[in-house]
């Protein structure tokens, strides 16, 4: 992100033309992937990917689905904190997070478009034929649901930007029962992903197959929401700096609170994986190989990030707070292509492993790339960093 | 391998969240459609000739095999089953002294309690009461679920078509046995390691088998149980993890295992809203009682302050001047000295 | 460990000195954490 353009929108007398670096790379990027995306629809999955009859998902799914839905979390975190719990506090970051949340989702949409065999029988769930027994189809309907919650809880930004002020009115009043709604949906989806996997004990490798799986994914999603809203500010607060109308030091206080809750959520999410190996005696299995893998993601993603929050809380260090919600973001993506390809069917020979082609690597980025695009966009234009005036103080 | 224990714990999905609802928690037991037909494989009457491969593909329409059918080299590598060859024979233990070389022939199972239809969100899956399990292309959007869920690894995806991709598996020649006729592959074994019939019928025959030689097999039909039984029943004269099959799998259907969780759902969305409220009634009381407390002090204080006020108003402005005109002669005096600095250096 | 119920006698026993293992480590974790908060 070049600061150039984004004080562009607020120097309007100053604005630079098209071709800046940003926008030059980010083309390139977009470009890239909607001819990949060509090639896909044209000549199919295989021309495009390296998925196999072994290994039917890959990064499409490990990350734009897996890791995009635990990462989007933060936007139920943190309007759960401020509209139930009351805790004003982070009312300056709500906006960011519920706009993080829906582009998040926008991106697992995307993800499936692209993955999907048939992308346009997606409805079919609802409208052809549904199959409830599926935790997938669960997933589909918790999505679907709460892409439109935050939908609406993104559109006060639009309508204060537009002045529609009666429509303002109404979703302001509508704040309590959305967040609520939003937060059971993202409890049964988050979880449901990780249900997701009960169906394949024999597959997935002990260490990370659990019956309380859909628990550990529904905790370390709450974690990686926080973790993100953090990775987030660090890039939004110096883009919009001239934008946000708090104190530095409330900035910083804000960090330093989802810092106190990462550390303690991450030490639940610990704590609970040590009670998975416990309830299935599975410490032998740290020995070998796998287990060592194990305790490489267990430990360097987990516990020390968990760590360097709770140091950088108690020693108000933003900075060590910052590394661990990269390490924490990076962490949950490891641990979701784990259990999507490189720990599923960890039996097989090296050979016919899965090992993501750079057609569908550009893909995943490009979605990302699109996402921060559409960010900046609302962010140069609405009032996501800072309150409208006329606004000031309310839902 | 702590499947079955694992099987077993994630039936009971126990601690936190889930106790107490899983489906497997019924004690109900599904006995199947009666007088469903399965297949027997007698893995020790295999001898490798890929007769079943090259049916198979001739009853499916699928493109014929690629190199010789004889061509002993196929068997260096274990195959899998694709989107064009629904069976495969590998050549697990190589022949060599006393020693057999052994084969087995891979393919959809049949699952009693079939899986990949349990994690189909489009319900393209479908449980004949013949025995087959049946995939219904009309229906698929191609999430690929199915392939990932099959603990046997036996579904193929068309990842070549762009349009209109389907899931490829053995239909157990379903329209075949609907004429009366028997699957392509038994047909064409010439070795009668292939027997089709009822399933239950099948099981005596393995059984008998088992009592008649004991020396040859060990005793145990794999499919009986297995993760709820199968349709396919396997033979076998070496342990069945050798022909890369798992052993000693749980004979809880693995859709009771994969759906235990789903029960929970409903009563996220029963017992939120009414815990949530509390949780938001009980934080806005609290403020209410804190900002009421505040106010109280306050009054307190004013009242307690009435009588005395002028007399303080008057202490507190003389001390303000007081301070006032201390601060001015300390910046008198902070100036003169800095401009002592000023002149020295 | 011959039968379920022997797996399951010592998998639960396990589990609960581990979790309640967890629940004292969690004091001095939380103790570190708020230290410098109680002090202001």
């Amino acid at each position: 992100m070049t600061d150039t353009t984004v004080d562009a929108s607020s120097l309007p007398a100053e604005k630079p033309g098209f071709l800046t670096p940003f926008n030059i790379i980010t083309s390139i990027i977009l470009a890239g992937g909607a001819v990949i995306l060509g090639i896909r629809f044209t000549q199919g999955l295989e021309a495009t990917t390296n998925l196999s009859h072994n290994y039917p998902w890959g990064i499409w799914i490990g990350f734009d689905v897996m890791s995009g839905v635990a990462l989007a979390a933060g936007g139920f975190v943190i309007s759960t904190a401020v509209y139930v719990f009351g805790m004003k506090e982070y009312k300056p970051v709500v906006r960011a997070a519920l706009l993080t949340g829906f582009l998040g989702y926008f991106l697992v949409v995307l993800g499936l478009l692209a993955d999907l065999g048939r992308p346009w029988r997606l409805p079919y769930a609802f409208t052809k034929s549904a199959g409830p027994t599926s935790p997938l189809f669960e997933v589909a309907l918790c999505v679907s649901l709460y892409l439109t919650v935050l939908f609406i809880e993104s559109t006060p930004a639009a309508l204060e930007w537009l002045g529609l002020k009666r429509w303002r009115k109404v979703v302001g009043s509508m704040t309590l029962a959305l967040t609520i709604f939003g937060l059971i949906l993202s409890t049964m989806h988050q979880s449901t992903l990780g249900a997701m996997f009960m169906s394949v004990p024999t597959k997935l490798h002990p260490l990370w197959y659990s019956p309380h799986i859909p628990v550990h994914y529904f905790v370390s999603a709450v974690a990686a929401g926080m973790a993100m809203v953090i990775v987030e500010g660090m890039f939004s607060h110096r883009a919009y700096h001239h934008q946000v109308d708090i104190s530095r030091q409330h900035f910083e206080n804000i960090n330093f609170g989802l810092a106190k809750g990462a550390s303690v959520t991450l030490g639940v999410y610990l704590a609970i994986k040590i009670v998975a190996l416990a309830l299935e005696d599975e410490w032998h299995y740290l020995a070998s190989g796998w287990g060592a893998w194990y305790l490489f993601e267990i430990i360097g993603f987990f516990l020390v990030p968990c760590l360097l929050f709770a140091v950088g809380y108690r020693e108000r260090k933003l900075v060590l707070v910052r590394t661990a919600a990269v390490i924490t973001v990076l962490g949950i993506v490891l641990n979701r292509f784990n259990a999507t390809f490189i720990v599923f069917n960890y039996q097989l020979p090296a050979s016919q492993r899965y090992v993501p082609s750079w057609m569908e690597v550009w893909v995943t980025v490009a979605f990302i790339t699109f996402a921060v695009v559409v960010f900046r966009w609302i962010a140069n234009r609405m009032p996501i960093m800072y309150e409208h005036p006329d606004w000031r103080g309310q839902h | 391998m702590s499947i079955s224990r694992r099987g077993f714990i994630g039936g009971a999905v126990g601690a936190a969240l889930t106790a107490g609802v899983s489906e497997a928690g019924t004690t109900r037991k599904f006995e199947g459609y009666p007088g469903r037909y399965g297949l027997l494989h007698d893995t020790t009457l295999c001898v490798g000739c890929r007769s079943c491969e090259v049916a198979c593909k001739e009853v499916n329409g699928l493109p014929p095999v690629e190199a010789p059918v004889d061509d002993p080299g196929i068997f260096d590598t274990v195959r899998r089953t694709s989107d064009t060859a629904l069976t495969v024979v590998n050549k697990y233990i190589e022949a060599g002294g006393d020693q057999q070389a052994v084969y087995r022939k891979i393919q959809c199972m049949h699952c009693n309690e079939p899986c990949c239809a349990t994690v189909c969100l489009v319900h393209a899956f479908e449980k004949t009461p013949e025995g087959p399990v049946l995939y219904h292309p009309e229906l698929c959007m191609g999430c690929r679920y199915c392939i990932t869920a099959c603990p046997y690894n036996a579904l193929a995806y068309e990842y070549d078509n762009p349009l209109t991709p389907k899931v490829m598996r053995c239909t157990m020649c379903y329209d075949r046995i609907k004429e009366g006729l028997v699957p392509g592959c038994a047909d064409a074994c010439p070795m009668g390691a292939i027997t089709f019939g009822k399933r239950e019928e099948l099981l005596e025959v393995a059984r008998e088998r088992i009592r008649k030689y004991p020396d040859r097999y060990i005793n145990h039909v794999f499919g009986e149980h297995e993760f709820g039984g199968t349709s396919w029943l396997v033979l076998a004269g070496e342990e069945f993890g050798k022909l890369g099959l798992e052993e000693g799998l749980t004979s809880e259907p693995l859709p009771s295992i994969a759906t235990s969780y789903l029960g929970v759902v409903p009563l996220v969305l029963t017992i939120y809203p009414g815990l949530l409220l509390g949780m938001r009634a009980f934080s806005k009381r609290q403020e209410e009682v804190a900002k009421q407390e505040q106010e109280e002090a306050v009054a307190q204080t004013l009242e307690a302050a009435g009588e005395e006020t002028p007399k303080k108003l008057a202490t507190a402005a003389e001390r303000a001047a007081k301070d006032k005109e201390r601060a001015v002669a300390a910046a008198v005096k902070k100036a003169l000295a800095e401009a002592g600095e000023g002149a020295d250096s | 460990m011959h039968t379920l119920f022997d797996f399951l006698t010592h998998t639960k026993a396990i589990g609960y000195i581990v979790a309640f293992g967890l629940l004292l480590a969690y004091i001095p974790f939380w103790k570190f954490l708020t230290e410098r908060e109680r002090e202001e």
